[in-house]
């Protein structure tokens, strides 16, 4: 068995499983945004409304708000205090950052874990080893509040096999984007995706994060990187520090396909509106004017996305037609940028900080778009209708991407921007 | 398990970001209804009938888990949808709802805005009744099909808790 079934398997009470059977399994964690908590106690408190069990598994992280703009998002989240606290369930209020970010930094997420969620990037947690799958709001409020329990179906394992030398000036998040385009949206539908090879194995840990996190618009259903000696160094810096009887590792060749990409072949790219699978080599779009530019959300507002937004701006200052917002992606990361001296550094080059959170995701604080404005981000998706504007354009790319097209006023390969200055 | 209606037709890739826009989220499910799938089909969330049928193309409800956009689809009163393909928390959305679900893989041309058109979830197989052409999906696990029965995930977890002790 891989990760996935053995997983599955021990928390269903079976020996073994295979692709295609459904099972019951205990689930070890169920994590919410302030939305998804939201929706997910409607549908609770209406239909099911017993005690909660187990309420240390439940986890909520308010990060579409960090300060609610009106009072019907204020009392959407005195609703959910008063709701976690009603059944003892472990809240990070305002300001603690981005949902998956919060999670594994205040130490819920370990290796071995199942972790459930409606956020649909909840198959980010695979990175650490865990089995991390989103399900919707009934799942969670008819089985996994009361029994602490889901149904899976359990899925093929495709493998992505990564190998080669990126060339320079392309970064993880170029390989991932890229990877988005060339296996296809939904192409890996109902799958369990595995990211493995060379490549791979010499990530640290946050730059393996942006591949388990861009599964769901293959299709996937989860996703992970077999744990080695990097996610046993991370886990170990954690609250809670590392739970080795958790760690689970495959038997070996348990993909049902192997897919094989040489990350040589990478250059800088940017995913287009209006889906995340439209990706395209950043030079085929270079020159278009962005009014807004943001590093955050689940895969952004990373301590390396900022660096590489100083490294960009050394010297130089935001396009005044641009606003360039930084969103950490929890208090860890903003308080490591302050004592890097990039907070500093990015203000003063022109940049505006905003607090930990989800960002401009679905601008629900902030990052509502005009219909004749764009925006480049590190965000995770880009559909019409999510931030303002059904009309308006958004752009998915690298920190560096980023934070060149701020500073030139047109999205701008890094490296030209460094030629131009 | 077979449904029978006048057809509404949609692309690929449609998120769940356009079943239900981010402002209207935390809207009345009366409010939300008359808004779904309005920048795709404006005619749409007006003039849909109870059972109609809608037939959307590959990777149909990707983008947020929430089962919002699903409730939101199943408040329109259609019959059942049918897609070439789903995002998976899509479809098992629809059924812990109680919305009827049919996968067909892929078949681009297979009807039209308002042709008729009939689904069967226990054969999986696709009928449009206009054109005579026909596709024959996947049928639905019948651990997915007891759940419809049931009306729904939490009805079936309550009429049968032991499956979840």
């Amino acid at each position: 068995m891989n990760l996935v079934e053995k997983i599955l398997a021990r928390a269903s009470g079976r020996p073994s499983v295979e692709p295609g059977e459904i099972v019951v399994a205990k689930v070890d964690r169920l994590i919410m945004h302030d939305l998804s908590g939201y929706l997910t106690s409607q549908v609770f408190e209406k239909r099911v409304n017993t005690p909660i069990p187990d309420p240390t598994r439940v986890v909520m992280v308010f990060d579409h708000h960090y300060s609610p703009p009106t009072e019907q998002q204020a009392n959407v989240l005195q609703h959910n205090r008063k709701w976690a606290a009603k059944h003892g369930i472990t809240l990070h209020d305002c300001g603690n950052g981005n949902l998956h970010h919060a999670a594994v930094r205040n130490g819920h997420i370990k290796p071995g874990m199942i972790v459930v969620g409606s956020d649909s990037h909840t198959p980010v947690h695979g990175t650490l080893g865990a089995l991390a799958v989103a399900l919707g709001n009934d799942s969670h409020a008819g089985t996994v509040l009361p029994y602490g329990k889901a149904w899976f179906k359990v899925p093929a394992t495709v493998r992505v096999h990564l190998e080669g030398t990126p060339n320079p000036g392309v970064t993880p998040r170029d390989v991932a984007l890229w990877l988005v385009g060339r296996i296809g949206e939904g192409e890996l539908n109902y799958r369990a995706v595995e990211f493995a090879g060379p490549y791979v194995r010499e990530l640290s840990f946050w730059d393996r994060w942006l591949f388990p996190l861009l599964c769901v618009d293959l299709g996937a259903k989860c996703s992970f990187v077999e744990p080695d000696e990097v996610t046993e160094a991370f886990v170990r810096t954690l609250p809670g520090g590392a739970a080795p009887e958790l760690l689970v590792r495959g038997d070996g060749d348990e993909a049902e396909q192997v897919l094989r990409f040489d990350v040589g072949e990478v250059e800088p790219q940017v995913a287009c509106p209006p889906t995340v699978g439209n990706v395209k080599p950043v030079r085929e779009v270079a020159g278009t004017p962005i009014q807004h530019a943001e590093l955050g959300g689940h895969g952004g507002g990373r301590l390396e996305d900022f660096r590489a937004a100083a490294e960009v701006l050394a010297g130089r200052t935001v396009h005044p037609g641009v606003r360039f917002n930084l969103v950490p992606s929890s208090r860890e990361v903003f308080a490591e940028a302050a004592r890097e001296g990039l907070v500093l550094a990015l203000h003063e080059a022109g940049a505006t900080w905003f607090p930990p959170s989800t960002g401009s995701n679905q601008a629900y604080n902030m990052g509502a778009l005009a219909s004749d404005e764009a925006m480049i981000s590190t965000h995770a998706r880009n559909f019409p209708g999510r931030n303002g504007s059904p009309d308006a354009s958004m752009y998915l790319a690298s920190a560096a991407t980023v934070a060149a097209s701020a500073v030139a006023g047109v999205i701008t390969r890094a490296d030209d921007e460094r030629g131009n200055a | 398990m077979r449904f029978e209606g006048r057809c509404w037709r949609f692309g690929d890739n449609i998120p769940t970001d356009r079943l239900v826009k981010t402002q209207h989220v935390l809207e009345p499910m009366d409010v939300i209804v008359q808004h779904v799938l309005e920048d795709l089909n404006p005619d749409f969330p007006k003039l849909v009938r109870p059972g109609d049928i809608v037939f959307a193309g590959k990777h149909f409800g990707q983008s947020s888990g929430r089962a919002i956009a699903a409730k939101a689809l199943q408040a329109t009163r259609i019959g059942c949808v049918v897609a070439e393909t789903f995002a998976r928390t899509f479809y098992r959305n629809c059924f812990e709802i109680g919305l009827p679900a049919l996968e067909i893989g892929i078949n681009p041309d297979l009807a039209a805005d308002g042709d008729r058109v009939r689904a069967d979830l226990a054969s999986g197989e696709f009928t449009n009744l206009t054109t005579g052409r026909t596709a024959r999906g996947a049928a639905a696990d019948p651990f997915l099909v007891d759940m419809l029965d049931a009306g729904g995930l939490i009805d079936l977890a309550k009429s049968r808790p032991e499956v979840f002790r």
